[in-house]
């Protein structure tokens, strides 16, 4: 038996690295891997904040609070035993990220700052000025650092994930694809951690990164992992378009009494006011989102009747990212505004020590579905982040590994033959356009709103687009992990709307026009597995993956 | 709108680097992010000479202006093609390159694993964070906003890949540092010494090419103290 285990970690942002100290800390071997560093990762954009109660004298908030807050706001998918440990270690979370040097905002007396987000009933999500995501990042990077320098923690940058090593229901580690030296690397641990975030090329633009593509999860969900709850996809009700993406235009707008409205025949429709009333621009994100794409024509979001010193002072952030990226002012004019797609309630299905249902691979932050069932609350992804990712370390320091690994050298071979015959072929078609395909179709049946028709309709185009991609052969204009990725996106693509199609109610962020009720004997998590081109999905009656 | 974009290219770290130029009459609002994401999937890229060429490589994660992955020159300023806007350059040519101060991975992506390794070779990181009064908590914030894209160090004159002197980006890390962690104020002020302050001219061109404005003028004061 090996007492000192060789962890893998594939993604270096905040679950990733939190993972890797953690581990470290508990003496345990951790390589990271990621293609950038992580300065580069998703994480760095989260702005809001992150959620804990912190047991202050003279508090009336509870952690009981912040449960039920989030059981709620997912609809009572969430796990109650998972969320209650989430919820519970928030304080300690946070007083760790103090004490590795992050930078919180405080108040008058010294505290970290907090302030109110939607579906909360107190104000408890911390902050650090508008960059929580980076200025955490910054203190987990030297924190990683410092374990690099006792040679706790080693960092593979230039690596994409390639695929699991799996032999009977057990993972032995990876194969990575090294795009400096474009040739595959066989990396053996005593656990693979998948901290590699949200499936954001299936959507093309959203508001996060590009580097969160799916592929690793697609990829191991065709290696024998089971994906839960994938049709959960959160859509923020407000982003600004440009060629390139869709940017998050933050809640505090309409918070200061920012108006939605779209305009019929030159008039213009506060058409959240007319149905919701007065307070109706405050509606929660899901049924903002909603309305917004069921409206006629372009909405806006009209803020320009503010005090220019409140947009000044309290709304500098969205004054500069509209006038920078879209020449708008927005103290003169309405911003125009779109739903998108902005987080992944779904992902890598994990028991409570975010173990996958093959041994010894684990998943943890954006890309594990466990907490936000639903739906997930502003503030309690980062929290999950980090808590999935200490869950995860303490978990691994308890076991004991085998020092014997099975022989996976005829994998491995066949593996670096098949890319290499992939790539000496050639092809006139671009990867890229069935990447585009993919989006297009994803955006148009896998949206905000769903039905059957539509659902089947998207699953007729991607099957499709898996047919074409099925004859492709290698795109050369473009690098080979753009070309090896896609046939897993598209095997998730399609997961996820057999999913969306096999829940036939409302829930959360999941709506369907021709099941718009929620019924209660489908309050369960769902679970999709596939074998050999065969998906099987399932309700989760039994409650298997809160063990 | 009609444009010419001159790249200049490199297949791979041993290849040679070469000019290639592209026609662009894709919208007149883009970035140059944008620019490039048009001249590579809008169609298949064809270059003036009307041949058909490879897709043009370049780093790109958040296109916001928040992870620095997109820093490249254009029309010899270095920036963020994410935040540099057709509507702000001049003339009927763009003219790309990737840093100069770094090795070229593959046209304008770059390594700068180097801003990495020389943190590391320094034993620059926090440990625990020790409070203590009268902490500039705002100094502190703009310096861990650093994105590591490594603009400071294209401008610099006195950085060069490879040597002892590490540039504004090891400053800032180097005074966060020292700001949180009182306990390590004498190691990280005698690397500082040796790696920044022995080798900076003070041009201070690292304060105006910063895409978030860290006030590295500031750094340099509170460790010089
Ligand atoms: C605009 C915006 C604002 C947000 N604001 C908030 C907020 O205020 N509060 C909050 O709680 N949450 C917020 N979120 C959500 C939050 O940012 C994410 O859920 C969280 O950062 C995810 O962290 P992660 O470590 O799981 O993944 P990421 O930070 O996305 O990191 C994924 C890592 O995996 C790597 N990777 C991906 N694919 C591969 C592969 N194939 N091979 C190797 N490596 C790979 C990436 O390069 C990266 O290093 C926000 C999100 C967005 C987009």
């Amino acid at each position: 038996m090996n007492e000192h285990g060789k962890i893998l970690i594939i993604g270096s942002g905040i679950a990733g690295m939190s993972c890797a100290v953690r581990c470290a800390e508990l003496g345990l071997h951790v390589q990271m891997v990621s293609p950038y560093p992580s300065e580069r990762s998703q994480s760095v954009m989260a702005s809001g904040g992150i959620n804990a109660v912190l047991g202050l004298p003279g508090e009336d908030d509870t952690i009981a609070s912040h449960i039920e807050d989030t059981l709620k706001g997912g609809s009572y998918l969430g796990g109650e035993k998972a969320v209650t440990g989430l919820c519970e270690s928030a304080s300690d979370i946070i007083a760790w990220l103090e004490k590795i040097g992050t930078v919180f905002s405080r108040d008058s007396s010294g505290t970290v700052s907090r302030r109110a987000f939607g579906g909360q009933s107190h104000k408890r999500t911390c902050y650090c000025g508008a960059a929580t995501g980076k200025q955490i990042v910054t203190a987990l990077v030297m924190e990683c650092r410092e374990m690099e320098v006792k040679g706790l923690v080693e960092r593979l940058t230039g690596r994409h994930f390639y695929s699991a090593l799996i032999e009977d229901g057990k993972c032995y580690g990876a194969l990575l694809f090294n795009q400096n030296t474009n040739t595959l690397e066989t990396v053996y641990a005593n656990a693979l951690i998948m901290a590699t975030g949200g499936q954001n090329a299936l959507f093309g633009k959203t508001t996060g990164s590009t580097l969160c593509d799916g592929y690793a999860i697609g990829q191991l969900f065709r290696q024998g992992a089971e994906l839960k709850n994938l049709e959960f996809i959160q859509f923020h009700p407000t982003t600004l378009e440009t060629s390139q993406k869709k940017m998050m235009i933050t809640e505090a707008v309409r918070g200061e009494g920012g108006r939605l409205f779209y305009e019929l025949d030159g008039k213009r429709i506060w058409f959240m006011e007319d149905k919701y009333g007065p307070n109706g621009n405050l509606m929660t994100r899901d049924i903002v989102a909603r309305e917004i794409s069921a409206a006629p024509s372009q909405v806006y979001l009209d803020i320009s009747f503010l005090d220019p010193d409140i947009i000044d002072t309290r709304l500098s952030e969205v004054r500069d990212l509209c006038a920078k990226y879209r020449n708008i002012d927005i103290k003169k004019e309405p911003i125009p505004v779109t739903p998108s797609v902005h987080f992944f309630m779904g992902g890598l299905a994990v028991h409570m020590n975010h173990e996958t249902n093959i041994r010894n691979l684990f998943a943890i932050g954006e890309c594990a579905s466990m907490y936000h069932g639903a739906n997930r609350l502003g503030g309690n992804s980062l929290l999950s982040a980090i808590h999935s990712a200490r869950i995860t370390a303490e978990a691994l320091s308890e076991c004991s590994f085998p020092d014997t690994v099975p022989d996976f050298s005829a994998y491995t071979e066949a593996q670096k033959k098949k890319l290499t015959s992939f790539t000496n072929t050639e092809s006139n078609f671009p990867v890229s356009y069935i990447r585009d395909m993919t989006a297009e179709i994803m955006q148009k049946h896998m949206g905000i709103i769903r039905d059957d028709d539509s659902l089947n309709k998207g699953l007729e185009e991607i099957d499709y687009c898996m047919k074409i991609s099925s004859h492709l052969k290698f795109d050369s204009s473009v690098n080979t992990y753009l070309n090896y990725s896609m046939e897993s996106i598209l095997i998730l693509a399609k997961a996820t709307l057999l999913a969306a199609r096999a829940r036939c109610e409302s829930r959360g962020a999941h709506w369907r026009s021709d099941f718009p009720d929620t019924d209660p004997s489908q309050q369960y998590a769902d679970i999709i597995s596939y074998d050999n081109g065969a998906y099987s999905i399932r309700l989760d009656r039994e409650h298997e993956y809160e063990s | 709108m009609n444009m010419k974009v001159k790249i200049l290219r490199k297949k791979n770290p041993g290849s040679e680097s070469y000019w290639e130029t592209f026609a662009y009459n894709g919208p007149e609002n883009n970035s140059i992010a944008g620019v490039l994401d048009y001249l590579n999937y809008h169609d298949d890229p064809v270059n003036v000479q009307g041949k058909v060429s490879d897709r043009i490589t370049w780093e790109c994660s958040c296109l916001q202006g928040e992870c620095g992955a997109c820093a490249m020159v254009i029309n010899g300023v270095p920036a963020l093609a994410c935040e540099t806007f057709l509507r702000d350059l001049k003339g009927s040519e763009i003219v790309l390159q990737p840093l100069r101060k770094f090795p070229v991975v593959c046209d304008l992506a770059v390594d700068r694993s180097s801003m990495q390794e020389n943190l590391k070779k320094t034993n620059a990181y926090i440990g625990d964070y020790i409070p203590s009064p009268g902490e500039d908590h705002t100094h502190q914030y703009n310096a861990a906003k650093c994105l590591k894209c490594g603009l400071c160090l294209e401008v610099c004159p006195n950085y060069v890949n490879g040597n002892t002197f590490y540039g504004a980006a090891f400053a800032n890390d180097c005074y966060l540092i020292y700001a949180r962690n009182k306990d390590k104020a004498g190691d990280i002020r005698k690397v500082y010494g040796e790696h920044f302050a022995a080798g900076c001219s003070k041009s201070l061109s690292c304060v105006d090419v910063c895409p978030v404005g860290i006030p590295t003028l500031a750094s340099m004061a509170k460790l010089n103290r």
